[in-house]
């Protein structure tokens, strides 16, 4: 019987700290006092840099209050999931960063806060480049805002080329480009150096997307006719101009050059494992920031991807741009404090000094081009053909569907990686896509 | 004296009735308290599996038989019956990742039992230093599966892994580990029989250890081999220990995915998805929750189905011996 006696009273003990537990005794404490919540992908230092300027500057405004911005920086792969899960699970967030691709899920989904009025009253969107502004709407509302963006180029270390006696300009057209690979495959064989790099991992379609645009193909295109929606997208990559495209991966793995399951994002260039790699502009930051002045007598960026055709000027080039949306969920209980936060984040002030440091491209004007640009031209090398580079660079379709087609035509890559035929494998993804889009 | 007998009738009569309220409560405290004692300490457990098993099934059936993906979750949830399952099984990827599971189970439990017996028999011998080996051999186990997971991608990297690095300085063309379809499945078995063979050699050294060292030496007396020493008495005393193993090590490599996710994500080809893998996918990469959920069903009675088999396996062979 005693026993029971205890069991019983360590019931209720334990029942006691469950409820004391879920008592909310922080407003009690501190009324004044609220923290804004929010998730953000790594690198962490960009959002610390970030947010300590923005704390400061959001404080300094409501002096009445204590604001505090707790934030959670999880690692790329976990913060579509985490945020996906926060949000279905109602938890309030206040502030979420977004890669440029994920929109149209979570928009589509209600996640996130329609910020068309306050854009309006802000009256800041002319100073976004079209592209980058538009990437933040769906279904013409805006749902959030391109903080920041990248592009993809082509990047050499000029010592390598220069021994192997090839002219850079030849990488700039694909057979130019397949040739070089075979001079490096043979010059560098014994230095544990390889040639060109090749995508194999996930992200490998945003490699091959920008062959598909600069021949004149789209991922997909809007149609009439679907059973549900009338009017949906429907995919278009499998087109000849998709298969031409993706023939000149082929070509790629048939002139030797490996596509490499593993991605590090830039480090293994600037480690010199490879003599030619077409990378994003973040590839900079893998390089000390004490290097970055001599950076260009190093290596050398062509602001393209290939060209088909034997010279450049018939074929326009392009590329991929990615980059971070800032979005205000529908379940932040602070909606009004959440957007002054974010503007502030925007803030060329603020702005300017992470970018500086971190090497991303603006999407404002007036600091990509305009009168804040000074600084970050004479410090993040090739800023200005960085730069240029945004005028051709395009956005992946931010459609709620997107992570699936996106699996498709990795596994259509994929295949042509093991030697299945470009056009084969293109149609069967196709189907697949079409279905996944409801057609 | 009326009076007095007025005044005396309440309290005589409430203490009678207190007595007897006293009494009956008694036995019903304990009649109550003595039939329920045992569950009432049961009850812990059994909430504990209600909150964290039962009801996540439940749920999980639910979702299975509801229309939910990113887009709808906080929508209504419109009952569509059997069509997840029906979607899952008209998908040729679902069908690629059972053959996947079937490969990578395989070669995983055959190879951690194989290496974990004959560790753990090694082991078990009187040889100097063998508590310093089996606290050697239990390491991996205790290593998280995200470190042996980054650890093996980097071992066996296509072009700056440890692995070709040796082979290339042998002269030999490097291997493309990660990128051959045939190749990449193996080298997740590996590192997954790296990882889960220290539970095995552990599991079968305390089956070892439960062996009365007299019935061996009776057996040398007698004049049995080594050979007949091992399938006649070592076996047979461990056939416990080996089918709890089994079943252990089985269903938790059915739903291993952490190895597959951070090494291949689950490439070249499909060749590393897993039926976990594939669940995993679905739900949170591709946003089909229910489709996901449909996905676990099936491998909650694939488990199920693997102990039974194991049981009766065992069973069958008890009766035989």
């Amino acid at each position: 019987m005693a026993k029971l006696k205890i069991l019983i009273t360590v019931y209720f003990a334990i029942l006691s700290l469950f409820f004391i537990s879920q008592m909310n005794l922080i407003p009690i404490i501190a009324q004044e006092e609220i923290t804004l919540t929010a998730i953000f992908a790594e690198p962490k230092e960009r959002w610390d840099m970030l947010l300590e300027n923005a704390t400061k500057i959001l404080n300094d405004r409501h002096p009445d209050k204590t604001i505090k911005i707790d934030y959670r920086v999880l690692p790329y792969s976990d913060t579509r999931t985490q945020i996906l899960t926060a949000m279905a699970g109602k938890t309030p967030i206040d502030l979420v960063s977004l890669d440029q691709i994920w929109l149209g899920e979570f928009a589509e989904a209600g996640f996130l806060s329609d910020l068309t009025a306050n854009t309006q009253k802000w009256n800041k969107s002319s100073d976004w480049y079209v592209q980058n502004w538009e990437g933040g709407l769906y279904n013409n509302q805006v749902k959030g805002i391109w903080a920041w963006t990248d592009v993809r180029a082509l990047w050499y270390w000029k010592d390598l080329l220069n021994q192997a006696d090839i002219n850079p300009n030849e990488l700039e057209n694909w057979s130019g480009y397949i040739s070089a690979s075979k001079k490096l495959k043979q010059f560098l064989q014994n230095d544990g150096i390889q040639g060109m790099h090749l995508v194999g991992a996930a992200h490998s379609p945003d490699m091959w997307y920008p062959y598909l645009w600069m021949l004149g193909g789209e991922i997909l295109e809007q149609r009439d006719g679907h059973p549900t929606k009338q009017n949906y997208w429907y995919p278009t990559y499998n087109s000849d101009l998709g298969v031409k495209a993706l023939q000149f991966l082929k070509d790629q793995v048939d002139a030797g050059i490996k596509p490499q399951i593993n991605h590090y994002w830039g480090q293994e260039f600037a480690d010199k494992k490879f003599a030619v790699m077409l990378e994003g502009s973040w590839l900079l930051g893998q390089f000390d920031k004490n290097e970055w002045n001599t950076l260009e007598e190093k290596i050398g960026m062509i602001p393209m991807f290939p060209v088909p055709t034997t010279t450049s000027s018939n074929t326009t080039t392009s590329t991929l741009m990615g980059g971070w949306i800032l979005s205000i969920p529908e379940t932040s209980h602070n909606k009004e404090l959440s957007w002054e936060l974010l503007t502030i984040i925007l803030e060329p002030n603020v702005l300017i000094p992470m970018l500086l440091q971190q090497g991303y491209l603006p999407t404002q004007k007036s600091i990509g081009e305009g009168q804040y640009s000074a600084k970050l031209k004479s410090t993040i090398p090739y800023y200005e053909e960085l730069v240029s580079l945004i005028s051709l660079g395009k956005g992946r379709p931010n459609i709620p569907e997107y992570p699936i087609v996106a699996e498709h035509i990795r596994n259509a890559i994929e295949q042509v990686y093991n030697g299945v035929d470009p056009k084969q494998a293109l149609d069967e993804a196709s189907k697949q896509s079409s279905k996944a889009l409801g057609w | 004296m009326r009076l007095q007998n007025n005044r005396q009738k309440p309290w005589v009569g409430s203490s009678i009735v207190f007595i007897f309220l006293k009494f009956a409560y008694n036995r019903i405290e304990l009649l109550i308290l003595k039939r329920f004692e045992p569950y009432l300490f049961l009850l812990p457990s059994i909430i504990i599996l209600f909150v964290f098993l039962f009801i996540p099934l439940i749920w999980n059936i639910y979702i299975s038989l509801h229309d939910v993906s990113i887009l709808t979750i906080i929508k209504e949830w419109n009952f569509v019956g059997l069509k997840n399952f029906y979607n899952i099984f008209s998908d040729s990827n679902f069908y690629n990742s059972v053959k996947v599971t079937l490969v990578f189970v395989c070669g995983s439990v055959l190879l951690q039992f194989g290496i974990g017996l004959v560790i753990s028999l090694l082991l078990n011998q009187q040889v100097r230093a063998s508590g310093l080996f089996r606290t050697l051999f239990i390491i991996p186990w205790t290593v998280s599966t995200v470190i042996t997971g980054f650890s093996f991608k980097f071992l066996f990297d296509d072009s700056f892994g440890i692995i070709n690095y040796g082979i290339e300085k042998l002269g030999l063309e490097s291997i493309g580990w990660f990128s051959d379809p045939n190749l990449a499945i193996w080298i997740v078995i590996v590192a997954n029989t790296w990882y889960g063979a220290p539970f095995t050699i552990l599991f079968l050294t305390a089956g070892l250890l439960s062996i009365n060292p007299t019935i061996y030496e009776a057996a040398i007396i007698d004049g049995a081999t080594k050979f007949r020493r091992f399938f006649y008495i070592t076996l047979p005393l461990l056939k416990s220990f080996i089918l709890t193993n089994l079943i252990l090590v089985t269903v938790w490599t059915i739903n291993f995915f952490d190895l597959q996710l951070i090494m291949t994500n689950g490439g070249p080809l499909s060749s590393t998805t897993t039926m976990s893998l594939y669940m995993y996918k679905q739900a949170f990469e591709f946003g089909y929750f229910s489709e996901g959920a449909a996905v676990g069903i099936l491998l909650i009675i694939m488990n199920i189905a693997v102990a039974f088999v194991y049981l009766k396996l065992f069973d069958v062979r008890n009766k035989n011996t």
